[in-house]
């Protein structure tokens, strides 16, 4: 994408912002600036409307992760089974 | 078509996630889905030999996981008794309405909604098998752990403006492969 500047805010710093706020971690002065920015560049607001679609996805898909703690027990199992294989 | 090829070290490390929601929402049980994975694991390291390198290494797993899942059921199954089936309509005016309760109800919808949650959840995991290992990793930790941008920066031993990029970059390749493989 080519870097635009709105408003002190270049693409990529919108972009950064974006990101930080699908994770509530965007400050308030920032997201205004983000927004100012928005306001004038379509390619960022594609990116922001992607970038949020993304987020509610994620959260409608219910993903879990293993924990640390099982994924070691699976990997000291079959690193027992396969030295137990090898002998 | 390329011949894969089997590499249990990774398999923990590749397909876990992959495998457990897999898993968890057909046995609904933490533990259980545990205990299947682990099981699938073992029998994928027994029968080895004979896989042929026609499917991924996903499919393979995923083609054990699921007999592990049926055979869980026909277990759990044999040892029920036997359903029974009771109606009590005896009288003539209500005589029929038990019909009506049979039909499908709200709920179902909700079920069919959960299905396709889950295959959407399966659809992220595939996506993000196709970045790199690492970021994947990242952005699993940061994204549906929920993780503070801090213990992920501490436990990556990287830095919060290397985390945003790492970020932004999983959450581009992610888009873009939703997009061809999931609308």
């Amino acid at each position: 994408m080519p870097k635009r500047k709105f408003f002190i805010f270049d693409c990529s710093k919108a972009e950064n912002c974006c990101d930080k706020s699908q994770y509530n971690e965007a400050g308030t002065r920032e997201k205004i600036s983000m927004l100012m920015h928005l306001i004038l560049c379509r390619p960022c607001r594609k990116y922001t409307s992607k970038n949020t679609k993304l987020t509610s996805l994620i959260k409608k898909s219910k993903l879990k992760t293993c924990s640390e703690e099982e994924k070691k027990a699976w990997k000291n199992r079959i690193e027992k089974e396969m030295t137990k294989k090898k002998h | 078509m390329p011949i894969h090829k089997l590499d249990p070290t990774k398999w923990v490390d590749k397909y876990s996630d992959y495998l457990f929601n897999y898993a968890i929402v057909r046995v609904n049980d933490r533990e259980v889905a545990n205990d299947l994975i682990s099981e699938t694991f073992l029998a994928g390291l027994n029968s080895k030999d004979n896989f042929e390198g026609r499917a991924t290494e996903r499919t393979w797993l995923i083609s054990i996981l699921k007999r592990k899942i049926i055979d869980h059921y026909r277990k759990t199954n044999s040892q029920k008794g036997q359903a029974e089936v009771r109606i009590n309509y005896s009288d003539s005016e209500n005589n029929g309405d038990w019909l009506e309760e049979q039909v499908a109800d709200t709920f179902d919808r909700t079920a069919e909604d959960e299905m396709e949650n889950t295959e959407l959840g399966l659809a992220i995991l595939e996506c993000l098998e196709q970045i790199n290992e690492k970021h994947a990793a990242i952005f699993k930790m940061k994204t549906i752990d929920g993780a503070d941008t801090e213990a992920v920066c501490k436990e990556f031993n990287i830095s919060p403006s290397n985390l945003w990029v790492i970020i932004h970059r999983a959450r581009t390749a992610l888009a873009e492969c939703l997009e061809k493989n999931w609308f």
